[in-house]
């Protein structure tokens, strides 16, 4: 059989499948049953989480009023803590289909804005009005991620 | 008046009710897309009983997702896209809990031809399709019956562009086998 004669018998069968197939049992109970059941509010599980733990480490950073090197440590810590938050929300979404389309670049653009504060600390690590910026900057990343991924579920 | 009228989608108007929580609207939708959703759970995952479970999920999570569809792309397009992803995952997560029970590392799941298809599956090409590996006919049916680009299919299996076309040449190359031997 040459390549040619394969290719269009090939394309000839696959055209002939049915494109719609009905399954033997009623489904729609048990969807309907699944529909009735109520979701879970994810986002603030999260939300109080996250904000709970950045409020935790503002206030070690107040209380402790270390110097720069202690600082420049927690501010590491915030960094990770919060890289692990957003990863492990990216992770839960990954199939999940986006409200909108450039979610990921509103989430750079303040990725870059947490960026240029952090640099900022560097420069004055006893800065609280900054620290108080970049946990803001971070919550709004988690804020951003959770509501194009959670639109008004419970609303339905 | 008349431009209005002409310009009615019943479709838009039974997704929009939908959206706003109206059951029947969505029964509707259940009815005008079932076979399209199960015909496609049915070809990535053969095995019915696992269809029909995976319909299911992808109605349950239709429900609470629709929100999400804006109209950017047809909506028959956005669900089927909604119903393959459904249908990989359920596959993946049969894959993992296989893995557990037989603890066969060394055994690529994946890589284990299909179960035979039942008897009254008069169409060759779909007892084919049953009879390619799990990671084969998945490529094969979205790339070939379903149109998805390979960039697209890579995306959807988290596999390499260059996996999935070699994935396709290989059911090609099957296929064309048992259709010689036929």
């Amino acid at each position: 059989m040459n390549k040619q004669s394969f290719d269009q018998q090939l394309q000839q069968q696959i055209d002939a499948l049915p494109k719609e197939v009905r399954p033997e049992r009623d489904l729609w109970q048990a969807i309907e049953r699944g529909i009735d059941t109520p979701v879970a509010p994810k986002k603030r599980p999260y939300g109080i989480a996250a904000a709970i733990a950045l409020f935790g480490l503002v206030c070690t950073l107040v209380v402790v009023q270390q110097r720069d090197d202690a600082q420049q440590s927690l501010l590491a810590q915030l960094s990770s803590q919060h890289k692990q938050q957003v990863d492990s929300l990216l992770v839960k979404y990954a199939e999940q289909p986006a409200l909108t389309d450039n979610w990921q670049a509103q989430l750079q653009q303040l990725d870059d804005a947490a960026s240029a504060i952090k640099k900022a600390l560097k420069e004055d690590p006893d800065n609280m009005a900054l620290l108080k910026m970049l946990t803001q900057v971070h919550q709004q990343q988690i804020d951003l991620i959770e509501k194009v991924h959670a639109p008004q579920w419970q609303q339905i | 008046m008349i431009d209005a009228q002409q310009r009615f989608d019943p479709e838009a108007a039974l997704i929009s009710a939908a959206q706003q929580g109206d059951k029947q609207a969505f029964h509707r939708l259940y009815e005008n897309y079932l076979g399209m959703v199960y015909g496609v759970c049915l070809r990535l995952m053969v095995d019915r009983a696992l269809a029909e479970d995976a319909t299911q999920e992808v109605f349950i999570q239709l429900w609470h997702k629709l929100s999400n569809f804006r109209g950017d792309s047809k909506f028959s397009t956005w669900l089927h896209s909604v119903a393959a992803n459904v249908a990989i995952s359920q596959l993946r997560k049969q894959r993992s809990w296989l893995s557990r029970v037989f603890s066969s590392e060394e055994v690529d799941i994946s890589d284990v031809a299909a179960p035979e298809v039942e008897d009254h599956q008069e169409d060759k090409l779909a007892m084919w399709i049953a009879r390619l590996p799990e990671r084969t006919r998945i490529v094969f049916v979205l790339h070939a019956i379903d149109g998805y680009r390979h960039e697209e299919i890579a995306q959807m299996t988290n596999m390499a562009v260059g996996s999935s076309k070699a994935q396709f040449h290989r059911a090609k190359q099957m296929i064309k086998e048992w259709m010689g031997h036929e």
